[in-house]
């Protein structure tokens, strides 16, 4: 059942990503970015990975997604000189990719069978992983708030540097 | 780190404070750092001098060990035996009085510090080719000197012709340093070490055939040639008068110049089994020391008729060496190092006196204006004639004994020293009488700025005066020490690495005394004629002049060296060079070999600047494609 | 194949695409949606992996990616505002300012 349902938003993320990579309008790419997004949170969800599928729909499709679209809505998505969809380089960079997607699938498909059992306590649920996380990992948090607060006034500074420039 | 190791140490720490900061600091704090380290250096060579007059053992010191291959070693090696003793209390103690003078000398220059930092320079590397322990060492300190004389007969490099001197003398002597390392290589070859006493011991016992002995010895002689300004590497000296005074007194008359005897000397063991090259040693001696008195005697530039003289004395040094008689070679050496920076030094003083002016002609009558300074290079004269009781004599007439008694000597030698000494007594007072003595030819404005030199170099001039005249008695030749019951101190001194003079085993001395009666009848004739000539008629010296004619002229033009190095070796140089190598060779290597490749670079340099597109996407096009490159490597590697 | 085999290889996929659509796309915004794409197959694969070992250390990184995805977002969407409000475009090929 888990694996039908795994295999099932595989294929709608791939879905999406291609469309994100083809659409035409920025806005329609946003909306295939959206699903996509919420089909891997449904793989973590089913993987048991309860924590980031949260944070993936919280902070992604919420906080980033919006930033996405408001962004899309301030500058003019119809914009004329957007012509062409792809760089003259599109097919020597498909061969590219399909090459690395290959050498993925080679190089990390050989897996060791099999997975240690799973532990008597599930540790991704949330208050389980929110404990474990502040106990172990509470000095790296403040560190990510420093470069929260850095990424806020350098975007502030950037945007300001536009107004005057 | 002990004594012997600060002794050359003292003054390199002096250059390096002048050097590096002397410009920032006020003068008196450059001139006492110049002054102190080497008196400094000096206090400690007399310490260590006593300890080895009173019978200690020579002190060796190794600093670091410099090369170490399977079968070769150098380490960076002092010595301080007898012949380094004497040397070295000469180099420091006229080296800390003609910084002393300098002081005086040079205070109005607005390099101060560059000149001290140079002089210092200068005596660290001569007491390191005095100190060296090897043959290695020496040539550091030997090579090192050459570069200090470089710089400082540049000191003014504003003037073309002082640059021109400065670089004459360097590319001269390269000719014989070149003899030198040459020489330097087969000895290593033949005995298998560089040390001096290991070479001396070597062969002592086991000297390979005859030739090969000449050939070294003809080659350090080369070498000495070139750095002691013996024909027919000479012509740089005269031209190195360019130097301030006091640089010409230290290095260019009292210190430097003698190098090349003090190579002959510490080298004893490799030219006494090369009998061939020791009567050229002899015969070049006596040659230079000949013709460089002719030279003297026609100049008019004070400090040039010095130079020549120099040439001179370091030819009768040479004759000595080639005779055997080394440590009569370094008694000269050591007076003559007295009397002739005596006499630098007052020709400074003269000179600094009228603002520069070193044409005798426009001097005269100066004894009234400095009578000190007139004293003083009165004393140094005579004892440069071997006018009796003075330094001179002693010295000079030991090798004009050496010239008639030794082996290798002859009474051709011994007249060809004794008219040399003639002609050196006139010359030398032609000098007294054209500059002290007569009506005062110097211009108005130069004439009221007669004055006796300052304290600083008073105080030098009256030493050097003073040993000048009592240096000799030291040395005593045999016949007085004979009839006097007299020791020789200074002999003695050297004999452990010098050996005795070689008469001294019982020779005849009947004949010294009248042999010195001559020399000293020889100089005072030339005295005499000095006076009669330029003092009572002044006009004859000019008759004289035109009496002689095409000799004078030849004599005058300093016998065609330069003209004849200049036809010979310059212009088939300068012509190869510019001529041939640069405009044809030159450019047909560059079309041939370098034009292609450098088409190539330029074309790939066009080829790969069109990847740079400055497009966002093409870059990221690279990065995707030098992943599934690497990406490709792993899938193949693991 | 088992199940965490076929995610990492999805992860491969998806992250090979979401490389492509960076270097293709000519749309500016689309360009970032992409890098998106690359960040979240990335996501993927640290999830994969700690749920397979069980243990917490690959949850807590896709914690700070998270955190340097919204910096990286609010920085990039301030610096395309600048971008086109200078060169008054959102074609990646108008902006050629690397050029040597």
């Amino acid at each position: 059942m888990t694996g039908a349902f795994i295999a099932f938003f595989s294929l709608l993320a791939v879905a999406f990503a291609a469309l994100v990579m083809t659409v035409r309008q920025p806005m329609r790419g946003a909306l295939a970015l959206c699903g996509h997004m919420v089909s891997l949170a449904a793989i973590y969800a089913a993987l048991g990975a309860h924590v980031v599928a949260i944070f993936q729909v919280l902070v992604y499709v919420g906080a980033v997604m919006v930033f996405m679209v408001y962004t899309i809505m301030f500058l003019d998505d119809r914009d004329p000189s957007c012509r062409q969809l792809f760089s003259r380089l599109a097919l020597p960079a498909l061969a590219a990719a399909l090459v690395v997607a290959g050498a993925f699938r080679w190089l990390f498909g050989e897996l060791p069978a099999g997975a240690p059992a799973a532990a008597p306590v599930d540790i991704f649920t949330f208050s389980a992983f929110s404990l474990a996380f502040m106990k172990q990992y509470w000095f790296h948090f403040e560190l990510a708030t420093v470069l929260l607060l850095v990424g806020v006034v350098a975007a502030w500074a950037a945007v300001r540097e536009g107004r005057d420039g | 780190m002990t004594r012997l190791a600060l002794i050359p140490l003292l003054p390199l720490a002096g250059f390096l404070v002048n050097g590096l900061v002397g410009s920032r600091l006020p003068r008196w704090v450059v001139a006492l750092v110049a002054c102190g380290l080497p008196a400094a250096s000096f206090a400690l060579t007399a310490g260590l001098f006593r300890e080895l007059a009173a019978g200690g053992t020579p002190v060796t010191e190794t600093l670091f060990t410099w090369a170490a291959l399977a079968d070769f070693r150098v380490d960076a090696a002092l010595c301080f035996d007898q012949v380094a003793a004497v040397m070295c209390l000469v180099v420091t103690g006229v080296g800390s009085l003609i910084h002393l003078y300098s002081v005086g000398y040079m205070a109005h220059d607005k390099s101060f510090a560059r000149y001290f930092a140079y002089l210092t320079l200068f005596l660290f590397f001569m007491l390191l080719l005095v100190l060296g322990k090897n043959l290695l060492m020496t040539f550091a300190g030997w090579e090192g000197v050459g570069i200090a004389s470089y710089l400082l007969i540049g000191f003014w490099f504003e003037d073309g012709e002082k640059n021109a001197a400065a670089m004459k003398a360097f590319i001269v002597n390269r000719v014989g340093d070149t003899g030198f390392i040459l020489a330097a290589f087969l000895i290593w070859f033949f005995a298998g070490t560089l040390d001096f006493r290991g070479i001396n011991a070597f062969f002592a016992v086991a000297q390979p055939s005859a030739a090969v002995m000449n050939t070294i010895a003809l080659l350090l002689l080369l070498g000495a040639c070139g750095k002691s300004a013996q024909i027919p590497l000479h012509v740089w000296l005269p031209d190195a008068m360019a130097g301030p005074t006091p640089v010409s007194a230290l290095i260019h008359a009292a210190t430097m110049v003698t190098a090349g005897v003090y190579l002959l000397s510490r080298l004893n063991g490799v030219f006494l089994h090369a009998p061939a090259a020791m009567t050229v040693v002899v015969w070049g001696g006596a040659l230079t020391a000949f013709l460089g008195a002719t030279m003297g005697l026609v100049q008019f530039n004070l400090k040039k008729v010095l130079a020549y003289s120099t040439m001179s004395q370091i030819g009768f040094m040479f004759m000595a060496c080639g005779l055997g008689a080394f440590q009569v070679a370094f008694f000269h050496l050591f007076t003559h190092a007295f009397f002739k920076a005596c006499l630098f030094l007052g020709a400074g003083a003269v000179i600094h006196a009228l603002h520069g002016e070193e044409d005798m002609r426009r001097m005269g009558g100066l004894a009234k204006g400095m009578p000190f300074t007139f004293l003083t290079f009165l004393f140094a004269s005579l004892a440069l004639c071997g006018v009796p009781p003075f330094a001179g004599f002693f010295s000079k007439d030991e090798i004009l004994w050496s010239a008639w008694s030794a082996a290798g000597g002859s009474p051709a030698l011994w007249l060809v020293g004794s008219v040399t000494s003639g002609m050196t007594a006139f010359y030398m007072f032609r000098a007294i009488f054209l500059t002290f003595f007569g009506p005062c030819n110097a211009p108005e404005k130069a004439r009221e700025g007669i004055h006796e030199p300052p304290p600083s170099m008073a105080v030098v001039l009256g030493i050097l005066a003073f040993c000048s005249l009592a240096a000799g008695f030291i040395g005593l030749p045999g016949f007085w020490r004979k009839a006097l019951g007299f020791p020789a101190p200074f002999y003695d001194f050297l004999a452990p690495v010098l050996g005795h003079p070689p008469e001294a085993g019982g020779a005849v001395h009947q004949a010294e005394l009248p042999l010195m009666a001559i020399a000293v009848l020889a100089a005072a004739l030339g005295i005499f004629l000095a006076w009669f000539c330029y003092s009572r008629r002044p006009h004859w010296a000019g008759k004289l002049r035109e009496r002689a004619g095409v000799a004078h002229g030849v004599v005058s033009r300093g016998y065609f060296f330069d003209a004849v190095y200049r036809r010979v070796v310059v212009r088939p140089a300068d012509w190869l060079s510019e001529a041939v190598l640069a405009r044809r060779v030159e450019t047909a290597l560059d079309a041939g070999t370098l034009a292609k490749p450098v088409d190539g670079v330029n074309a790939a340099a066009r080829l790969f600047s069109r990847l740079q597109t400055g497009s966002v996407q093409g870059y990221l096009f690279y990065v995707l494609l030098g992943l599934a490159l690497i990406l490709c490597w792993g899938v193949t590697h693991v | 194949m088992d199940r965490y085999q076929f995610l990492v290889a999805l992860a491969g996929l998806i992250f090979a695409m979401g490389l492509l659509g960076v270097a293709i796309r000519r749309n500016l915004l689309v360009v970032m949606m992409c890098l998106e794409i690359m960040l979240n197959a990335v996501v993927l694969s640290f999830v994969t992996f700690a749920v397979r070992s069980q243990t917490l250390s690959g949850v807590a990184m896709t914690f700070f990616i998270y955190v340097a995805a919204s910096c990286e977002i609010a920085l990039a969407m301030a610096i395309v505002a600048l971008l086109v409000k200078r060169n008054g475009s959102l074609d990646l090929s108008a902006h050629q300012d690397l050029k040597g």
